[in-house]
């Protein structure tokens, strides 16, 4: 049985945002031994961009979302699940394209797809649910 | 926000620049150039992290002080942004500098 670290945080918006994802990543580093800087900013990265996402076009109506976000580190891979409320299928992560340069916005999913190994996305019990995967790199 | 060297404005934004920061730079970058000041550094070695919102804010600070005739340039930024920048492809549009001096060596 490898070993591996398991932690969740659940939030409400609002008051939660993406600086609670961030905290609950700053709280999760200290105990990933060995994750290197290069793995640490990208599941970093794609985890605030697909927060970002899910709480900017998940919450169509306004009224708050609550989500779920799981990350799993073994010595091969970290993966993280998130879970949210909202509503289903709005969000397209696959064949996201990098737009034009003078582009303000419509980045994010692009850079997700840039930064992990795997993108899933399906609908279970009235959740939609996103999981990430980040092979790991060898060496610090 | 301070005035740097050859009447450069240095903006320096700190902590995490997300969608929860992003709009402040933005309206930081338009009040500079509506007072008149159109070069513009944005220091970033006290920023930790960016994501696309936050490189949003910058292009649209870029495109405020180029319209205006000035120029936008960063400087100081970590192994972090400089993955998304160069992910991104905007380095080729925020070329980042070590140092705000550097950045407006030719100014």
């Amino acid at each position: 049985m490898p070993e591996q670290l398991r932690r969740t945080v659940h939030l409400t918006t609002p008051p939660g945002d993406v600086n609670t994802v961030h905290d609950f990543l700053a709280e999760l580093w200290p105990e990933a031994h060995g994750v290197s800087d290069v793995d640490r900013i990208s599941v970093e990265t794609a985890l605030i961009e697909l927060a970002a996402n899910v709480m900017q076009h998940a919450d169509t109506d306004g009224a708050g979302l609550a989500c779920e976000f799981t990350i799993v580190v073994t010595d091969e891979a970290i993966d993280m699940t998130v879970r949210d409320t909202g509503e289903p299928g709005e969000i397209q992560l696959v064949g996201a394209e990098m737009p034009e340069l003078d582009a303000e916005s419509g980045r994010g999913l692009a850079l997700i797809t840039a930064l992990v190994d795997h993108v899933a996305y399906s609908q279970e019990g009235g959740h939609n649910i996103w999981r990430l995967t980040r092979a790991r790199t060898t060496g610090a | 926000m301070e005035d740097g060297p050859g009447g450069v404005v240095v903006l320096k934004p700190e902590g995490r620049l997300n969608m929860v920061a992003a709009p402040a730079v933005r309206e930081a970058v338009a009040s500079i150039v509506e007072g008149g000041r159109t070069k513009i550094a944005v220091d970033l070695r006290a920023v930790e992290f960016i994501d696309s919102s936050g490189l949003g804010a910058l292009i649209s600070g870029l495109k405020t002080a180029r319209q205006a005739g000035g120029d936008l340039r960063i400087a100081g930024a970590n192994d972090q942004v400089r993955l998304v920048l160069s992910l991104t492809n905007l380095e080729r549009v925020l070329t980042p500098y070590d140092t705000v001096e550097n950045a407006y060596g030719d100014a």
